[in-house]
């Protein structure tokens, strides 16, 4: 999709640097514009040819796949939105809506905000709404060729068997593929309406004359692509809550899915309205303004979380596993991510410091990094091992505690704490003893990886701004308050999302510390996922959980984002 | 200035076009990748294949059916096929002192056949890392290995994407074929054990090698305690286990649980019941036997008798007196041996004498659970299939299943085996032990769910040590596993 | 901090030992805990099979010739050198790529920059095990369309490696924070894009860059899922290979686990002891003036 996009945008100029409009194109101001964008593709061209082809293609794959089943079949039966049924049940739909509706939203919103500036600036902006649409659909279709063209290449294997599986056979068959009817369709339509949309954006161009103008076709193009990920969106929810009407008829039961779309929904969207009235509240310039606000979004809350009260009784019609993946995978990431940055950054603050022998701690902190895991995880098997005589043990033993079952225990944290008294509810239970095992191994692994990568962010401070705030009598909290930690914000936004990121796709350490007698409480959604695909061979399936996974670190990122917005400081 | 530095990106993009993917290279000689790893040996093969046209050999004795040199088939299934020449890659999971070993007896392969086949044995990491390395393949088009290892479910992932070949073909053709009598020394348990009733009854691998579940105990030890010789009921082995915890006092010393589902599927023979219901088409792990089994076990761990060791394998502990017995697959046999004499050794005392028995049971005869991987061979070219079919041949003949028992520790598959043996049983007494065991054999399921029914069955061990409700507990087991193996069939159709 | 400069400014010396003191408490309590883990791993290999499984703190006396046992017995010196070739071929394209993907981000325009970027963002979040079947799938098909297979090959093992979101969000961070002045005064000079980032950008940036490489060596050291996918003969099978199968092989031997996984970590810790001090000098240099 990308390189669709890049391709469009080298046409686009090359088109331009045509013999006759070549020196409009290449000189002046706007020359200057589009050099720099040519040299920007081609800056990024191979970094991007490259993540094209091993990043972003198993994700177009996984989308695809996530809609078939079968067992280790690479092109199964279409089974529309049954993998994402069969995980969190009737919550797909809602899923489904919102998302679609969430396009939707944006882009209005995106086309609203061009007007907005256009008209602030006297530009004309509805005109480019015809290259942007023709553009958006030329995309759109041509996100549709590579959906047709995907099955019919992926199936090329099966035909490859035994001794027809030769080079040339290969070429024939990827030749075939390409030439298939509705491939070809939908490859010429979408060049058509490239090349009409580029040629009308041309004209449009030329129209504006010489005189420096915005060009107003982004927002046109994402509004374009956004509707149509909405609507097929919709079209698929649509038609899928049809087919399980169908079939509940069929089976003479009676199906919940609309009240129960209705309810979350308007529940969600209370607790949506209450987090805006809340984010908003010290804004406000009367107190009476802000005490309102926050009351009504306290009200809101309440009745959001009744509406949702319909979640818990859906989750358990989904897949059980996952959702205790999920719940294990989000105590990992709240139990490691803000232990292992506070440490490194002050670890990182302090070696930055005129000490003597930090050459050595800065070795000393990163060796847990740099081991293979499958070596450091076999230590942290035998030092947190369930033998009294283990090392870990054993040193609690010398304070007259008592052994622990450490990565064999499957017991909450805080029940553990509180002893056999009372019985917490699984939920509030906390992250099992073996899960809080392989939390101190991640913290203690990635502990030196942050530090140096705090310690680049450090170095990058000029030191001429201490210099400043010294001379200015900041004493040093006041100094790491007021000059560190902002000049340091990128970093640290850095490595918040890159950590959430991490902990959320975590497998490796987790997968090796995993133990039978902690009964499941270490499988965090990745390890859920793992089984899926590796020993069950339901690529479908498994392709549906990480979407799913997908979304909520997706949704966190946004989340991040917006309250980096606010706080991150490019010096 | 700043133009020249716009081109050069350019052309340093361009030579890492040419470097990367160039696309326009049509008649590559290595565009067939597939075939790569052989195509790369040709010169080898052929050089080996004209050196054994004069070279006869006397160790391939009746591994090859026809006597003398190595022609094709005029009739059957196999008419015209030609295996002369053909290089073989076979992926299996042996390493360290057994792969050196293996690679010295198919070297043997190679240098003897008449057909001037070439084997070559490739270690591609643990059972699943093959597993993984097929379904990969599959997916892309490439090419498996001709010889594959691993177990019978995977066998029946496999078949999903037609990737393996019948064995009945090669075993009933007349020419390349096993005789009569041949067919009758393979033990008929493991010869049909990759036999799939829902793949047309096809046979998709063949038994080079078996394992057996076995309970390891320490007779010096078990003697200085009072008692003559190993147990056979579970009440004498509670008995004996505790006497050795209450020797050590600090926990260990008794018998060390494991907690693998073979070591349920075990336990649950030993009391005289099965975890597959009787028509073999579902699980049933609620019955008595597997509840009375589990609570004896749940037993000796309240009473001190018994303890988990999860770091590893338990033969060190064995070795170091913390535990008289422990359990395991009989391929552990030697190492076992070899951990009993370094711990003598970096101790200064006499080794001590241990011995392999049968799970204790509480039927009349004992009833082991006997388990091991396959070979396969995967849909290539004609020939290429009946090559990887003669290598198979000859590694099961007995005189080569002798020598592979000597290098492995593992059993033989057919019984004439043990004609070629020589004093290998009474060198290794304890594998002389289980192997006499081996009548008295039992199977695990072969269902397409039991890679994950064996996870939920290891679940269910530990929650039961750890105190849950053992009829429930099992009677969940026993629905998980149903839903599972009809929801993967379900996925299936 | 206050102490990069030593702009002698009015902090007592009471406070400053104080400081000090609590300092180095938090590093060496740090240092304890981190290193603790590594010299019991030490400490195990050097042991005998009794005092290993044993529980043990120490060994009796050290048995080097565990060191010899799992070098053998692993064939580590085969590995140790396919490692070195792979790291060395991934990171010079990683470096090459990365750096001019991260300039654009950080200091061109262009049409579609925001897009771009949050697509390349969207590659960091999809879960591992679900990108090896379609990537083994591109591998395979374009050994089928190149001259050179990428199967058992270097590519198959670097080229997926030589670009990723990680390395261009983390020096896109760094390039962000240099001055615009210095771009201005630059174009002045006459510099264009390229020349201002190789003479300019890049040894400012010696620290992050570093970085990189650090990671991209270590990342390469350590793989092992994918490698072993995409290889079927020892030939070009990276040295965790070694170390797993090792592992392995050994069963519940501790003390030659431990020996295996010291001789894997050694050459990493090697080269960050030398990297460490160029990349100090990098940090050191980055402090800007103006």
């Amino acid at each position: 999709m990308d390189s669709t996009l890049v391709r469009n945008n080298a046409n686009q100029a090359t088109t331009g640097s045509g013999a006759r409009i070549g020196s409009y194109w290449l000189s002046g101001r706007r020359g200057r514009r589009v050099r720099e964008a040519l040299l920007a593709y081609v800056f990024l061209f191979p970094a991007f040819l490259i993540i094209s082809i091993f990043g972003l293609f198993p994700l177009l794959f996984a989308a695809y796949e996530s809609t078939l089943r079968g067992l280790n079949r690479i092109v199964g039966p279409y089974d529309g939105l049954g993998n994402y049924v069969r995980a969190i049940d009737n919550l797909t739909y809602v899923l489904a809506f919102w998302v679609a509706a969430a396009c939707l939203f944006l882009a209005v919103r995106s086309v609203m905000t061009g007007s907005q500036t256009a008209r602030e600036k006297g530009e004309t902006f509805w005109s480019w709404s015809w290259p942007g649409v023709f553009i958006g659909l030329g995309i759109g279709v041509a996100v549709a060729y590579i959906f047709r063209l995907l099955p019919l290449m992926l199936d090329i294997p099966s035909q490859l068997r035994g001794a027809q599986n030769t080079g040339v056979r290969f070429r024939q068959l990827m030749f075939e593929a390409w030439l298939d009817g509705g491939v070809q369709q939908a490859f010429w339509g979408s060049l058509v309406l490239l090349v009409v949309g580029i040629a009308l954006y041309l004209i449009i161009e030329r129209a504006a004359g010489h005189t420096h103008h915005a060009n107003y076709m982004g927002p046109f193009i994402a509004a374009t692509v956004l509707l149509l990920v909405a609507a097929s969106l919709g079209w698929l929810t649509w038609t899928e809550i049809q087919k399980a009407y169908a079939e509940a008829l069929e089976a003479g039961e009676g199906l919940e899915i609309w009240s129960q779309i209705v309810t979350i929904s308007a529940g969600f969207f209370l607790l949506l309205i209450a987090w805006w009235l809340w984010d908003g509240a010290d804004e406000q310039l009367s107190d009476y303004a802000m005490v309102a606000r926050l009351g009504a979004a306290a009200v809101l809350l309440v009745g959001g979380w009744v509406l949702i009260g319909e979640l818990p009784r859906i989750i358990a019609q989904g897949d059980k596993e996952w959702w205790v993946g999920l719940q294990a995978t989000v105590w990992y990431s709240v139990g490691t991510v803000p232990t292992q940055l506070a440490i490194s950054l002050l670890l990182a603050a302090l070696l930055f410091q005129d000490l003597r022998g930090k050459g050595f701690f800065r070795i000393v902190y990163f060796i847990p990094y740099v081991a293979p895991f499958v070596g450091t995880a076999a230590i942290f098997r035998i030092l947190f091992s369930n033998r009294p005589n283990a090392p870990i043990n054993s040193f609690i033993g010398a304070f007259g505690g008592s052994s622990l079952q450490w990565l064999n225990e499957p017991t909450g944290l805080f029940q553990l704490l509180l002893g056999n008294s009372v019985t917490l509810p699984t939920w509030a239970a906390g992250p099992s003893l073996a899960l809080v095992v392989i939390m101190i191994y991640g913290v203690w692994t990635y502990i030196g990886f942050n530090t140096v990568v705090f310690m680049a962010g450090l170095g990058s401070i000029p030191r001429t701004v201490y210099e400043a705030a010294a001379i200015d009598g900041a004493g040093r909290w006041a100094q790491f308050r007021h000059v560190t930690l902002p000049l340091l914000s990128p970093t640290i936004y850095f490595l918040t999302l890159y950590s959430v990121i991490g902990t959320f796709k975590a497998f490796n350490h987790i997968f090796v510390l995993r133990t039978a007698a902690a009964l499941g409480s270490t499988d965090t959604a990745s390890v859920v996922i793992f089984q899926a695909f590796k020993r069950d061979t339901r690529f479908g399936y498994a392709s549906a959980l990480a979407i799913l996974l997908l979304l909520i670190i997706l949704i966190l990122t946004y989340v991040n984002n917006r309250i980096a917005s606010k706080r991150v400081f490019y010096g | 200035m700043s133009r020249k530095f716009t081109w050069l990106p350019l052309v340093i993009l361009a030579a890492l076009l040419l470097a990367a993917c160039p696309a326009a290279t049509p008649a590559a000689p290595a565009a067939d990748t597939s075939s790569d790893s052989t195509a790369a040996d040709t010169p080898v093969a052929e050089e080996a294949a004209a050196s054994d046209a004069t070279s006869d050999d006397a160790s391939s004795g009746d591994a090859m059916a026809s006597e003398g040199a190595c022609v094709p088939a005029t009739e059957g299934d196999l008419a015209g096929v030609d295996p002369n020449g053909q290089n073989i890659v076979w992926w299996h999971q042996h390493s360290g002192s057994r792969e050196e070993q293996l690679l010295v007896l198919v070297d043997e392969f190679n240098a003897s056949n008449e057909c001037g086949i070439t084997v070559e044995a490739q270690n591609q990491g643990g059972y699943n890392d093959i597993r993984d390395k097929v379904n990969a393949s599959t997916a892309a088009g490439e090419q498996p290995a001709a010889l594959i290892v691993g177990y019978q479910n995977d066998q029946a992932f496999y078949q999903l994407n037609d990737t393996l070949v019948d064995f009945d073909t090669f075993i009933n053709d007349p020419t390349w074929g096993l005789s009569e009598e041949d067919k009758a020394d393979f033990f008929p348990s493991f010869f049909d054990q990759g036999v799939h009733p829902e793949f047309g009854s096809q046979r998709l691998g063949f038994p080079p090698n078996r394992s057996m579940e076995v309970l390891y105990y320490n007779k010096t030890w078990l003697s200085e305690l009072g008692f003559d010789g190993p147990p056979t009921t579970p009440d004498e082995f509670k008995e004996m286990a505790c006497a050795a915890a209450e020797a050590n006092g600090d926990g260990t010393g008794g018998y060390i649980l494991r907690d693998d589902a073979s070591a349920v599927a075990a336990w649950t023979f030993a009391y005289g019941g099965n975890v597959l219901t009787a028509d073999g088409s579902g699980y049933n792990y609620s019955d008595a036997a597997t509840a009375e089994s589990l609570t004896f076990l749940k037993g000796m761990l309240d009473d001190g008798c018994a303890y988990f060791f999860t770091e590893g394998f338990p033969n060190p502990e064995f070795a170091n007196r913390r535990a008289v017995f422990a359990q395991g697959s009989s391929s552990g046999i030697p190492f076992y041996e070899s951990d009993v004499q370094t711990a003598a050794e970096e101790n200064s005392r006499e080794p001590d004498e241990w011995g392999v028995t049968s799970i204790p049971h509480t039927t009349a005869d004992p009833v082991q659970n006997i388990y091991g991987a396959d070979v396969m061979i995967t849909s290539t070219t004609p020939e290429q299939e009946l090559a990887a079919w003669l290598f198979v041949k000859w590694f099961t003949s007995p005189e080569v299943q002798a020598k592979w028992v000597e290098i492995s520790g593992y059993f033989p598959t057919r019984a004439s085996t043990e004609d070629y043996l020589g004093d290998y049983v009474s060198a290794n007494p304890q594998w002389g032990e289980a192997l006499a065991l081996l009548p008295y054999s039992a199977y695990e399921p072969q269902l397409i769910s039991y890679q994950a029914v064996r996870d939920e069955a290891t679940k269910a061990f530990n929650e039961i040590m750890q105190g849950a409700d053992v009829q429930t507990t099992l009677d969940n087991l026993t629905t998980f596993a149903n839903d599972t193996q009809a929801e993967l069939m379900e996925e299936v159709q | 901090m206050a102490s990069m400069t030593t702009t002698p400014t009015k902090p007592t010396s009471f406070s400053l030992s104080v400081g000090r003191g609590l300092a180095y408490l938090v590093l060496i309590v740090g240092a304890v805990v981190a290193l603790t883990p590594f010299l019991y791993t030490v400490s195990v290999s050097l042991m005998n099979l009794t005092e290993a499984t044993g529980g043990e703190f120490l060994p009796s006396t050290p048995h080097w010739e565990n060191y010899a046992r799992a070098w053998n017995d692993a064939r580590f010196s085969l590995f140790f050198m396919n490692s070195v070739k792979l790291v060395i071929i991934t990171l010079v394209g990683e470096l090459a790529f990365c750096i001019l993907a991260a300039y654009a981000f950080a200091r061109m325009e262009f049409p579609g920059k925001t897009f771009l970027f949050s697509l390349l963002l969207a590659t960091l979040m999809l879960p591992e095990a679900v990108t090896w079947v379609p990537n083994f799938i591109t591998v395979s098909w374009l050994g089928r369309i190149s001259p050179i297979p990428w199967i058992n090959n270097w590519p198959a093992l670097t080229i997926p490696f030589m670009a990723h979101a990680f390395g261009i969000f983390l020096l896109r961070q760094f390039f962000q924070q240099i001055p615009n002045e210095l771009w201005d005064s630059a174009q002045i000079d006459g510099a264009g894009h390229l020349r201002y980032l190789m003479r300019i950008i890049v040894p400012l940036s010696k620290a992050p860059i570093m970085t990189l490489a650090l990671f991209g060596f270590i990342g390469s050291w350590n793989a092992l899922a994918w490698p072993i996918l995409v290889t079927t003969t020892p030939e070009w099978r990276p040295i965790s290979y070694g170390l797993l199968a090792f592992l392995d092989e050994s069963g519940s031997q501790f003390h030659l686990q431990m020996a295996g996984s010291v001789i894997t970590i050694l050459p990493i810790l090697v080269v960050y002891f030398f990297t460490q001090r160029t990349f100090l000098e990098g940090i050191a240099s980055s402090g800007l003036k103006g």
